[in-house]
């Protein structure tokens, strides 16, 4: 209680006057990656991305001088009982300020009363379940793509104006059920009768027969809330079996090995995205692509962007918690900052803890392998 | 000093928190595989005992501390069943069929919504002191150092070397068995308890074939012949990965397994082997 | 109709898979007496060895293919040699050689894993016959054809060499009790060694011919494999190559049309259950002899 008390306190001293400089130092902030395991793919841009940002932060002297931030790394391999461990770790060590973790919402959900309980602030880089964030101690660095699923369907709509629709669904991903289901009634209620609903499993590898299922029910176009390895699998069984007509994906194909996967089979399948190496539009998100490109010999994807906000946002907090910060003064400096000032997506307020970004950018990949926007052709 | 052992202590305390309920499951594989019997199903105990117990808490607002022993109940009401099915199979099937049951568990936890939260999964907002623990553990451990010196352990060791034999000297197997799967039960529902506890957050991937194979490898790595080995191999199949990751980060999955099969190569009838101590004592002599 | 008959053919092609890795999961479960957890990475092993050969080499892929499988094989012989030989050695039991594979499953998936950069792959389409076929109503992808068949080729020619061949009486013989057979003349170390070469070699066919239908070449290829195909070893009975064929091909069918006709949610549920089932009423599967015993 005294705890939040303090943070209370402490938060209105940070919205009112200008934080004192840092008292010089290195501040640790616990990162739980997921390099090993079923999500290694996105856990090692993540990696990549905070490490950059780090680099980045200490070379600018965004701390002032003689104050840098570290990035001490504990693999998970998205185990929930290993995060933890890792967590504990983290909060036992007085030298770590924040900890940032967790892809998987079932592991987040985990960690999450564990930080609280012991009062450590909690930057969640990749997991989306609703309802995580819980300031002053809990953020969630990546935006909530229902709305993003639900303007891209209806933009399609109003350019194909099919009058059936076909989806596929993770019925064991509950996040993709509740995204599903909005999009539909969003659908509906634009004179898209639903043709039908085709359920996957997340572990799933065979989707000829899910496939032809939806191709049996003659939709005009398919749209797709799986998550990737199902995803993926679906699209190249429909185009394998001559499906040609639209196919409606989600975030989850943004990365560029979806299409050194895929190649043609996924070129013209539009999806939200929140950042794009190619679509880079502000000086901040280009500096970002050649600096990572240089560092990484890849380009930076949506995960590697959610990594590097996660550490610039705790950055700027310790930045506004100013003096010697601990624990409770940059959970208070955190739930005083509106927006995460560096970023790569033109904007990115937060509100309760969630960060958010300004429209959607609807994208596809082109033949030769970069993300356009979509051209609105089926 | 003081201060840096607390720190270690802070840092180190959940991961022997996951060393105990690990050794819980290998207790509760040990007590099957004590009467001769190799069965996956402790996971189906746990899970029962965890979903159950967490929904005792959360709904009927009992005292966490009643709920470990509640759990323990309908692990080894579960386990009484199980048994009745498994034990009519010969040993071979009767390890598959546990394996079926493993899987049919998470089937039944994505699909009983209302007990498991279904894929969404069920939060555990429960605290209990860390000595709750090491309390659970002793109890265990009372148990099964009582178990093994009374009739029933000089039974279960006749069974489990031969049934056929120890049904001629008038001891009864199936009853003998039926037991071992309800000490079996009690304990994997209590572990299964305390998995939720330790976890916060419990999903239908929770208890599968995961748990499954830490249980066994604990119980094969530590010793199937004294109830210690359940414990040693639970705390070193715990602490294994914490130093893999740092010793050699980048390759710590595949030190994980190399070790692994070291150890069973070159000790193979694990850490504890009751056998040495008697060998050595009468070579002493 | 034409939906039912296409989801029939689906049902088979994925059932073959099955039936391919349950044949030889039940080849080692029965002369062995091995519980073998790592059977599922050979056939990740194969793929990914095919897909480096088409990819990097640029090899045709029937060649791949057979590289795959012979790579698997080799896996799978080595993996023998390193996990299991040394606990038969000491006169270990089931359950030390189950550890020893679990082992051998941590150690091969993280390095197929690492082999293919954390992400699944694919064999491009133009390595390998793509098309569809349109037999009447019926459409299928040529690699499903050619799927059904390596599965009907393998099961003909495993039954014979188990059943009819002098080797395969020694197999048999070794299953039974090793130490018996070994009296009468059988060389068991050799019985081994070709066991695992077999089982490595349909686990990789299966694992090649699944890269390719289902588009992933990963460790989770072997995963998805492993569980399914242990649901057809019990079906199907661990010592008949029959009912492992089978129950392989009727579990694709069950799972594809319980999908298609029923909910997705319940495709695993009918699995398990069936699978249970089956090993309360018919515990020695389809095929089982009454008179099989391990001493």
């Amino acid at each position: 209680m005294i705890r939040y008390l303090a943070a209370g306190a402490a938060l209105l001293l940070a919205a009112t006057a200008e934080a004192a400089p840092l008292a010089p130092g290195t501040y640790t902030v616990g990162f739980v990656s997921e390099v090993t395991g079923p999500v290694a793919f996105a856990g090692l841009s993540y990696l990549h991305g905070a490490t950059l940002a780090a680099a980045e932060i200490n070379d600018a002297f965004y701390l002032g001088s003689g104050v840098r931030i570290a990035v001490a790394e504990k693999n998970s391999g998205s185990d929930a009982a290993r995060t933890i461990q890792d967590a504990t770790q983290f909060i036992a060590d007085r030298s770590v300020i924040a900890v940032t973790c967790c892809i998987l919402s079932a592991v987040a959900a985990s960690v999450k009363p564990i930080t609280i309980n012991a009062g450590m602030p909690l930057v969640i880089y990749g997991a989306t379940m609703p309802g995580l964030p819980a300031p002053p101690l809990v953020y969630s660095m990546t935006v909530l793509p229902g709305p993003k699923d639900t303007a891209t369907a209806l933009a399609v709509a109003g350019a194909v104006k099919p009058k059936t629709v076909a989806y596929f669904l993770a019925a064991d991903n509950d996040a993709f059920k509740g995204r599903m289901a909005a999009t539909r009634t969003a659908l509906e209620a634009a004179h898209v009768t639903t043709a039908g609903v085709v359920s996957v499993l997340t572990s799933d590898t065979d989707f000829t027969a899910a496939a032809t299922q939806a191709m049996g029910m003659n939709p005009d176009a398919i749209l797709i809330y799986t998550t990737q390895a199902p995803a993926v699998g679906i699209i190249a069984a429909l185009r394998q079996r001559g499906y040609t007509a639209t196919i409606v994906g989600n975030d989850v194909l943004s990365p560029v090995s979806v299409f050194r996967k895929l190649g043609p089979a996924v070129v013209g399948v539009p999806f939200p995205i929140g950042f794009s190496a190619d679509l880079a539009a502000t000086p901040a998100a280009r500096d970002f692509v050649a600096a990572y490109t240089a560092q990484f010999k890849t380009a930076p994807d949506i995960y590697s962007a959610q990594g590097y906000e996660a550490i610039w946002f705790i950055a700027q907090g310790l930045k506004a918690a100013g003096g010697t910060p601990t624990r409770d003064s940059l959970a208070a400096a955190l739930a005083a900052q509106k927006e995460v000032e560096h970023n790569v997506y033109g904007g990115e307020p937060i509100v309760g803890g969630q960060i958010d970004t300004t429209g959607t950018l609807i994208v596809a990949w082109s033949p030769d392998g970069r993300l356009v926007p979509w051209s609105g052709a089926p | 000093m003081a201060n840096t052992l607390a720190d270690l202590w802070e840092a180190y305390r959940s991961t022997l928190g996951f060393a105990i309920v690990n050794a819980l499951f290998g207790l509760s594989t040990y007590a099957v595989l004590s009467v001769g019997i190799l069965s996956f199903a402790t996971v189906t105990y746990a899970a029962a005992g965890g979903f159950i117990g967490t929904q005792l808490a959360l709904q009927l607002h009992w005292p966490t501390l009643l709920v470990l022993p509640a759990a323990a109940v309908a692990g080894a009401a579960l386990a009484w069943l199980a048994a009745l099915i498994l034990l009519r199979l010969d040993s071979h099937w009767m390890a598959l069929a546990s394996l079926a049951l493993v899987l049919l568990t998470r089937v039944v936890a994505i699909n009983a919504t209302g007990l498991t939260g279904g894929v969404s999964g069920l939060s555990v907002p429960l605290f209990v002191p860390f000595v709750v623990m090491p309390a659970l553990l002793l109890i265990a451990v009372l148990l099964f150092w009582r178990l093994g010196a009374s009739w029933y352990g000089i039974a279960a060791r006749a069974v489990r070397e031969d049934a056929v034999v120890a049904a001629t000297i008038g001891i009864p197997a199936r009853r003998i068995r039926m037991l071992a799967f309800v000490i079996s039960g009690a304990t994997g529902g209590a572990g299964g308890m305390a998995l939720a506890l330790m976890l916060h957050f419990l999903s239908p991937d929770t208890y599968f074939i995961n748990v499954a194979f830490t249980m066994i490898a604990a119980v094969v790595l530590g010793g199937s012949y004294h109830w210690a080995g359940a414990i040693i191999g639970a705390l070193v199949f715990t602490v294994l990965p914490v130093l893999a990751q740092a010793v050699l980060p980048a390759f710590e999955q595949v030190l994980n397994g190399v070790a692994l099969l070291l150890i069973m190569i070159f000790l193979p009838r694990g850490l504890i082997d009751p056998r040495q101590w008697r060998l050595r004592r009468v070579r002493a002599r | 109709m034409a939906l039912f008959a296409d989801q029939l053919v689906n049902g088979c092609a994925l059932g073959a898979l099955y039936a391919l890795f349950a044949i030889g999961f039940g080849l080692v479960f029965a002369t062995l007496g091995i519980l073998n957890a790592a059977h599922g990475t050979y056939a990740s092993a194969a793929a990914i060895a095919a897909y480096f050969a088409v990819d990097a080499l640029g090899v045709p892929f029937p060649l791949a293919l057979l590289l795959g499988v012979a790579a698997a094989a080799v896996l799978a012989l080595a993996v023998d040699q390193v996990a299991f030989q040394p606990l038969r050695a000491q006169g270990g039991g089931m359950l030390g050689a189950l550890i020893t594979s679990i082992a051998a499953w941590i150690v091969l998936d993280n390095l197929a894993d690492d082999a293919t950069g954390h992400q699944s792959l694919s064999f491009p389409l133009s390595s390998y016959p793509s098309g569809m076929i349109h037999l009447g109503a019926i459409a299928f992808a040529r690699m499903q054809g050619w799927t059904i068949l390596a599965m009907a080729a393998v099961t003909v020619a495993m039954h014979l060499l188990i059943r009819r061949s002098r080797f395969g009486a020694a197999m048999r013989a070794v299953g039974w009790n090793e130490a018996a057979a070994a009296l009468s003349g059988v060389n068991p170390r050799a019985v081994v060694s070709a066991t695992a070469l077999l089982a490595g070699a349909t686990s990789g066919l299966a694992g090649v011919l699944g890269a390719v239908l289902t588009q992933n070449v990963s460790y989770t290829l072997g995963e998805g494999l492993m569980l399914k195909g242990f649901a057809a070893v019990v079906v199907g009975g661990y010592d008949d190559v029959r009912g492992a064929a089978v129950a392989g091909v009727a579990l694709g069918i069950i799972e594809v049309m319980t999908a298609q006709y029923l909910s997705s949610s319940l495709r695993d549920g009918i699995t398990y259950a069936l699978l249970l089932g089956f090993l309360l009423l018919r515990p020695r599967g389809l095929f089982g002899s009454a008179a099989f015993t391990r001493a």
